[in-house]
């Protein structure tokens, strides 16, 4: 019946194979596709309005040629679209070479010093903590006032703190104890539905102090805070003693030494028993054993009567941490500018990625 | 400050038994962290914190008295025999509510020298003896007993001495050698011409005691805390006895000290008194402070007895009467600390040794709070961009004024506006002056210098908080900005490294910005060779704050993929053609667009590009048929004609 076809699409049918053969992608092919079976302008189509115009004893024969024609060509591409993406996938295999490592999907870091907030956070948390920021350009009544600190403390001098142009009463907070004062004021109110009040304050601070391997103008501290009925002492080193046990190891101890903070009485300088040489004595613990590690003490009472909480009732704990140092100390970075130039290579191998 | 161990064992001889270590163990116990122990000749000096409430313990005597206590040792006796007083030998008045006593005497001083003793002891503290017995003697005692004393020359003041405010535009040269422009606001020690001494800071050059000093009004007074740290502040001028003055010092000790001074002259030099006298009153003593049992039991964590209490609080110097349930306490003189409850019973945990409290953890009274979703989200960003493959960086929040101008901000607003607003008073310097819009100027700074460190590729990040300054004061944005340079390094050997290009980056943000309504940019800076994104975070978008969102149901029938390659004008936008197929056919079964190919070439007319526009279809309740298919496909064609494209041949 394939005499009832015209010779081009006879022509067309025999360049089939080698044109479909030829296709070497999927693009390639989708355009044979349209040639031979497209809606409109194809070979397929042209035999459809031949049909069309076919007389009438023709059109069964002729019928079941045209769909005959356009079946094949309709299988065969799909068999080629077949070939063809199995071998765009057997390409991919065979250019593996299978003695090298392979690819490793990109990874990067968290800072070190942000790493160890957040760990300091996770092992407050089943203790109820939860975590209160603050602005980092503060008002001197948050940063000094609320603290119990002298109108004429030293800390307040210009030499200490950097103050903000035109602003006269703002400066960049000096320690994370200003978020204290404005989450005591704020909790104040529902301070007695809440049962108390007990977050950390991790966060960048200020202070006016030379670039150089210890010192550096901005660094990070992380304050924590407890408000209750009936706080001691004893709640104080038992938290602590919880916390930094669960950060250096079960068997590390805790020494309180008594300080003085114009924001707690009593205050104390907390030691732990030296992580890196276990207490035995070593160039970080200068050979006694203890390394400082924060400072401490019951929430002054005046603290307590300026945000509005009444210190016949309620009483507390707080303790600040200098991050960096405890970052410094763990790891036994030399110099602490490393964790401010942000070298990819310190990154990742000092911050990594849990 | 520096303590001789000899020096210490004259005030309490129980020190003279103890080890050095020990020594400083039971010091820092006490609150007195040794920093250092130095060997000297004969003897070792302890370097002592001294913390800013106990002025008391900064002499030799001050820290024997807490040792005292402690170790329950007697100290030595202070002074044998004080000195008997006499007629004024010439006026002095005191005309300054800051200053309400002032002890003082008349010598005339022998040819003796300052000892040996003295000298080596004052030599061991890195003060230098200046062999003048009157001022090594004054200086010595100040060092063993904390109260400063001070001799002038006498024949070189003129007429009557008052203690008096300064006046305005009065000066002083001090011994220092320097000038001073007086405040009314200074308390001075007077004589009929001006000024002799910045009182309880430093003495006058003009009446200084020297080698032809035949006759000396010695000086031993009490000055009020607060102007004498205000006068050392304002002058810039801290003295060993601003520092004692400035912290509270003792007013029994006033005429302790003249006497002491008094004697150590008579020893040292042979000097003979003239007569000694005192001028006004002791200040008030400090005020009884009550101590509940139930605060001292809450503070300490345990029930103490009132009776142990009252035992330390004794052995510090306090007059403590016991009453039912609480403990009268009278400060000594001294302790200008102890003004609290709280600070009692601080007292009484200290001389026990904080190693006695108890180890408890706080009961829960409320519920725990939850983390904010702003902190949570951050911490959730942060993990994500490292999981994509950034590094955190943490930068300085403040900056020089030509990185402030560098870039934008997340905001846009030109950098002049509001920088006024954003400046520091008192920066380190120009570069660390402006607290920073953006966050991009630092961490391109440090892509460059990792580049520079050899790093092929580097992908940077950093969460902080940007600052826009208003009338009120900056206000602060947590902010999220991102940095991608040089090649775009996937480590496989088979695959070839390119240049880092903008869309890499933003398919980054979709990721990370995915539940936020956050408007896409991506910055080129320097042709291109570090893409940057900055952008506020905002708070999450959960409409739902279920653990697990409603169920949405997924269909089980095949779906349909028809393709479509298409030749249209290279203007194009995929938005503009995604949308309209999209539209046309809206009320279908279709379930995605997407460009499956994208040809740009020499094979095309000029002016175009090729898309192959992959249509996929699938209904929840059935199979498709070819012929439904097909006519979607054809009103999917229809509709990217309309915006210029054409069935590629």
């Amino acid at each position: 019946m394939d005499h009832l076809l015209p010779p081009e699409i006879a022509d067309a049918d025999r360049a089939f194979p080698e044109a479909l053969a030829a296709c070497g992608d999927l693009d390639a092919l989708l355009r044979l596709k349209g040639a031979y079976i497209g809606r409109e302008g194809s070979h397929a189509a042209r035999l459809m309005d031949l049909l069309k115009a076919a007389p009438k004893e023709q059109k069964r024969d002729l019928g079941a040629a045209i769909n005959g024609l356009k079946n094949r060509w309709e299988e065969a591409l799909k068999a080629r679209q077949a070939e063809v993406e199995a071998a765009r996938k057997a390409t991919g295999a065979q250019l593996w070479d299978k003695s090298l490592p392979p690819p490793l999907p990109p990874r990067g870091a968290l800072h070190p010093l942000n790493r160890l907030m957040d760990r300091l956070v996770d092992v407050f948390r089943p203790l109820g903590f939860h975590v209160e920021e603050g602005p980092e350009v503060e008002t001197e009544a948050h940063n000094f006032d609320g603290l119990n600190i002298p109108a004429d403390h030293p800390a307040r001098g210009s030499a200490d703190t950097f103050y903000l142009a035109g602003h006269p009463g703002l400066l960049l907070r000096t320690h994370t104890s200003p978020v204290q004062v404005r989450t005591l004021k704020n909790l104040a109110p529902k301070i007695l539905e809440m049962g108390g009040i007990r977050f950390l304050a991790p966060g960048r601070v200020y202070r006016k102090d030379e670039i150089d391997p210890t010192h550096s103008p901005m660094f990070h501290q992380v304050e924590g805070m407890l408000v209750g009925h009936d706080i001691g002492m004893h709640h104080l080193k038992g938290t602590l003693e919880y916390a930094l046990r669960a950060l250096f190891g079960p068997t590390t101890e805790i020494r309180l030494r008594p300080s003085y903070f114009p924001f707690v009485e009593p205050g104390c300088e907390v030691d732990v028993s030296c992580p890196l040489c276990g207490a035995k004595g070593c160039r970080v613990c200068k050979g006694s054993g203890w390394v400082e590690i924060l400072g401490a003490g019951l929430i002054h009472p005046n603290v307590l009567s300026l945000a509005g909480i009444d210190p016949a009732e309620w009483s507390g704990w707080a303790f600040g941490m200098g991050v960096e140092r405890m970052a410094m100390m763990l790891s036994q970075t030399p110099d602490l500018r490393l964790f401010f130039e942000n070298d990819q290579r310190f990154l990742k191998a000092m911050g990594g990625l849990d | 400050m520096w303590i001789e161990r000899r020096a210490l064992a004259a005030e309490l001889p129980a020190v003279a038994s103890l080890g050095t270590r020990p020594l400083a163990e039971t010091l820092a116990s006490l609150g007195f962290p040794v920093d250092a122990i130095e060997a000297r000749p004969g003897t070792e000096v302890l370097d002592v914190d001294i913390t800013a409430n106990r002025g008391d313990a900064m002499s030799h005597r001050g820290l024997a008295r807490d040792l005292a206590a402690r170790l329950q040792q007697p100290l030595a006796v202070l002074l044998p025999s004080p000195v008997a007083e006499g007629e004024p030998q010439l006026p002095v008045r005191l005309l300054a509510r800051a200053c309400p006593i002032y002890a003082t005497a008349l010598l005339t001083l022998g040819k003796g020298r300052t000892p040996e003793m003295a000298q080596a002891f004052l030599t061991a503290l890195g003060a230098a003896p200046k062999l003048l017995p009157a001022v090594d003697a004054s200086n010595e005692l100040l060092h063993r007993y904390g109260h400063p004393t001070h001799a002038f020359d006498a024949d070189r003041i003129r007429g009557a001495v008052s203690v008096r405010m300064a006046r305005p535009g009065e000066t002083l040269v001090t011994l220092d050698g320097v000038e001073r422009k007086l405040s009314p606001e200074d308390l001075v020690i007077a004589d009929e011409g001006g000024p002799i001494a910045l009182a309880g800071v430093m003495g006058g050059e003009g009446s200084k005691v020297t080698a032809k000093t035949r006759r000396v009004l010695l000086e031993s007074a009490w000055f009020e805390a607060r102007t004498v740290r205000a006068t050392a502040h304002r002058h810039g001028l801290h003295t060993d006895a601003s520092q004692r003055f400035g912290r509270g010092a003792d007013a029994a000790m006033v005429p302790v000290a003249r006497d002491l001074l008094i004697h150590r002259l008579e020893d040292w030099s042979g000097a003979t008194l003239e007569g000694a006298w005192t001028a006004g009153a002791m200040p008030p003593p400090p005020s009884t402070v009550d101590l509940p049992k139930e605060l001292l039991t809450r503070v300490a964590g345990e029930p103490l007895h009132l009776a142990e209490a009252a035992k330390a609080l004794k052995a510090l110097g306090c007059t403590v009467e016991a009453e039912p349930g609480h403990l009268r306490v009278l400060p000594p003189t001294w302790r200008h600390d102890l003004t609290l409850p709280e600070d009692l019973a601080e007292e009484v945990l200290r001389l026990r040794g904080y190693e006695h409290i108890p180890a408890v953890l706080p009961p829960l009274e409320g519920p725990p709070q939850p983390l904010s979703r702003d902190y949570l989200q951050r911490q959730a960003l942060a993990r994500r961009l490292a999981h994509l493959g950034f590094h955190q960086t943490v930068t300085y929040g403040f900056v020089s004024p030509e990185m402030d101008a560098a870039f934008p901000g997340p905001r846009g607003e030109a950098a002049d506006e509001d920088r006024a607003g954003r400046t520091l008073t008192n920066p380190l310097g120009l570069e660390y002056s402006i607290l920073r819009r953006s966050l991009v100027p630092s961490l391109v700074e440090v892509a460059k210098q990792n580049l520079k460190q050899g790093q092929r590729e580097v992908r940077l990040f950093e969460i902080a908080p940007t600052f826009r300054g208003l009338s009120r004061g900056p206000v602060e944005t947590w902010t999220v900005a991102l940095v991608w340079a040089g090649e775009r390094w996937d480590a496989d050997p088979e695959s070839k490294a390119g240049p880092v290009m903008a869309k890499h980056l933003l398919g980054t943000l979709k990721d990370v910005l995915k539940s936020t309504n956050q408007e896409l940019a991506i910055h080129p800076i320097e042709d291109g060779a570090f893409l940057v994104a900055e952008f506020p975070i905002q708070a999450f978008r959960t409409p739902d704050d279920r653990i697990i969102p409603a169920f949405t149901p997924h269909s089980r029938f095949p779906a349909v993929e028809r393709d479509l390659s298409l030749v249209v004008p290279a203007t194009l936008t995929w938005q503009a053609m995604h949308d309209a197929v999209w539209i046309a056919l809206v009320g279908t079964v279709l379930v995605d667009v997407a460009c499956a190919d994208l040809y740009q070439g020499k094979n095309l007319p000029a002016g175009t590009k090729a898309w192959l526009l992959r249509l996929t279809f699938q209904a929840m309740d059935r199979t498709l048929v070819g012929a439904e298919v097909d006519a979607w496909v054809a009103s999917a064609l229809n509709a990217a004609e309309s915006l210029g494209a054409q069935l590629r041949a």
